[in-house]
C-alpha cells in the first residue's frame, strides 16, 4: 500500500460515511495494490462493513472512491462483473437446490464458470440436488465460496466469512482461497475477529477504529516498525523512558510493545520478538470500550 | 496443516530452512520438484508472496532451480554444497565453543565415542 501508485485496485480519499449524527467513517485515505491480501480488522462497529459496502456500491459515501477505475455510486454494473463478496450473513434462499444456485449465478453473472463451480463442490459433501435448508451453516460457506471462486473476478471481498464455522471449515476456506483461487492479478480484502488465524496469509493490514485508520501498512513494515521486548525488572525504567505503546507482565518480567525504536536500541532491554497482529491490535485499540 | 512458527525469524527463513532440512536429510533428494507456490500457500495458511521469499532465497543459494513452465527443482548438487557449507559453519562457529566445553568438563573425544557405543549396544 505505498502512497503513490499508478493503478491501485482500491483508492479512497477523505472517504466518510455519517449515520444521522454517528460518523461510521471519518476521512479515510487509503490505496490498495494488485496481488495484496489485505485484513480489514476492528472492533464492531468500528466502520468495516461500511467501508466494504461503500467499495461494492451497497452504500452512499462522501468523499472520493474508485475501485478497479470505477465510480462505485455510479458504475455499479460494469464494477460488479470485475468484483465479489460474501458477506457474514448468508444471502442464499433456503428452498435453492445447489444445482440451480449454480444456474442462476450462471445467468447474471458473465464471468462465472459452472463447470469450476462443480469442481470446487466435488470436494466437498454437498449434493447439486440438495436444497440450501438441508445444508449445515459450514456447508452454506463451502457453496457460496465455490460460487464465489468460480467467478473470475479481480477482488473479492469476505465480510467475516468464517463467521461461526468451527476450525476445519476455517482452515479448509482458507485453503483452497490460497491453492485454488488467489493469484498475483486477484486481490482480497477480508475482515475478521479471528486475526491470528490469518495474520500469515495477510500481505497488508488495516485497523480501523471508531471510523478513522488507526494503522495501515504492508505486514513486512509492521514487521519493521514494531518489536516486542521481555525485560527484567531492573531495567523496566529504561523500556518505560522509550515511551512503549503497551506494556504486560507475564512471569514477573515486563512485555513492552514499542514502534519505531532501533532495533540495536531495544536489543539492549532484553530478547526482541515479532508482535503478534492479535497483541498489536489490542494495544492499539486500548480504551475503545472504556 | 499447521506450523507453530517462532516470532523472532522472519517466516520466509523459516520456510528456507525447512527446505534445506529436508535437503540434508535427503526426504529432498537433487532433482526433485517443489510443491508449487500455491500450494505451499494453502498448506502453511502463508502468503503466497511469503512462499516466494523462501524459494527466491533458495534459488540465490543456488539450492533450487526455476525451470520454465515447470516450477521449482532441487538442484544437481545442492546437498553435497550443503554439507559442505554447514561442515564449514558447525567448525567455524559450533566447534570452537563445543570444544572449549569439552575440555572445561574433562571429557576427550576417546571416551565420547566410547559412551556412544556403550549407548548403542543398550
Amino acid at each position: 500500500m505505498t502512497a503513490q501508485s499508478m493503478n491501485p485496485v482500491v483508492r479512497a480519499r477523505s472517504l466518510s460515511k455519517r449515520y444521522g449524527a454517528m460518523k461510521a467513517l471519518d476521512g479515510v485515505d487509503f490505496d490498495i495494490e494488485a496481488g495484496r491480501i489485505v485484513g480489514l480488522i476492528g472492533p464492531n462497529g468500528a466502520g468495516k462493513t461500511t467501508a466494504l459496502k461503500a467499495i461494492l456500491g451497497l452504500t452512499d459515501f462522501e468523499g472520493e472512491l474508485s475501485v478497479l477505475g470505477f465510480d462505485p455510486r455510479k458504475q455499479r454494473t460494469e464494477l460488479m462483473e470485475q468484483v465479489c463478496f460474501i458477506a457474514d450473513v448468508a444471502v442464499l434462499p433456503r428452498w435453492l437446490r445447489v444445482r440451480e444456485a449454480i444456474e442462476f449465478v450462471g445467468g447474471v453473472h458473465p464471468r462465472f464458470s459452472p463447470e469450476k463451480c462443480r469442481a470446487f463442490l466435488a470436494h466437498t459433501k454437498i449434493e447439486p440436488g440438495m436444497r440450501v435448508r438441508e445444508l449445515s451453516k459450514g456447508m452454506i460457506v463451502q457453496l457460496h465460496l465455490a460460487l464465489v471462486m468460480a467467478i473470475d473476478a479481480k477482488l473479492l471481498v469476505l465480510d467475516e466469512p468464517t463467521l461461526g464455522l468451527d476450525i476445519l471449515y476455517r482452515k479448509s476456506f482458507y485453503e483452497s482461497l490460497l491453492s485454488d483461487y488467489f493469484d498475483e492479478n486477484k486481490t482480497i480484502i477480508v475482515t475478521t475477529h479471528q486475526v491470528e488465524e490469518i495474520e500469515h496469509i495477510l500481505t497488508d493490514l488495516m485497523f480501523i477504529q471508531a471510523g478513522k485508520l488507526a494503522l495501515s501498512a504492508t505486514m513486512d513494515a509492521v514487521g519493521e516498525r514494531y518489536a516486542e521486548v521481555m525485560v527484567n525488572p531492573d531495567k523496566a525504567e529504561a523500556a518505560r523512558a522509550l515511551k512503549p505503546l503497551n506494556e504486560r507482565q507475564i512471569f514477573g518480567k515486563s512485555i513492552f510493545l514499542f514502534d519505531g525504536i532501533e532495533r540495536s536500541r531495544l536489543a539492549e532491554l532484553g530478547e526482541l520478538h515479532k508482535p503478534s497482529v492479535a497483541d498489536l491490535f489490542v494495544a492499539t485499540m486500548k480504551g475503545t470500550y472504556a | 496443516m499447521s506450523i507453530a512458527w517462532n516470532d523472532s525469524t522472519p517466516i520466509y527463513r523459516q520456510l528456507r530452512d525447512r527446505v534445506v532440512a529436508m535437503i540434508l536429510d535427503g526426504v529432498l533428494k537433487q532433482g526433485d520438484p517443489l510443491p508449487s507456490v500455491r500450494q505451499v500457500a494453502g498448506d502453511f495458511q502463508i502468503n503466497p508472496i511469503t512462499v516466494s521469499k523462501a524459494y527466491q532465497e533458495l534459488v540465490d543459494e543456488s539450492l533450487v532451480e526455476k525451470r520454465r513452465g515447470l516450477g521449482m527443482y532441487v538442484t544437481e548438487g545442492a546437498r553435497d554444497a550443503l554439507l559442505k557449507s554447514e561442515r564449514e559453519r558447525f567448525l567455524r562457529e559450533e566447534w570452537p565453543v563445543l570444544s572449549a566445553r569439552l575440555a572445561r568438563l574433562g571429557l576427550d573425544l576417546k571416551q565420547l565415542m566410547g559412551e556412544s557405543k556403550n549407548e548403542e549396544r543398550k
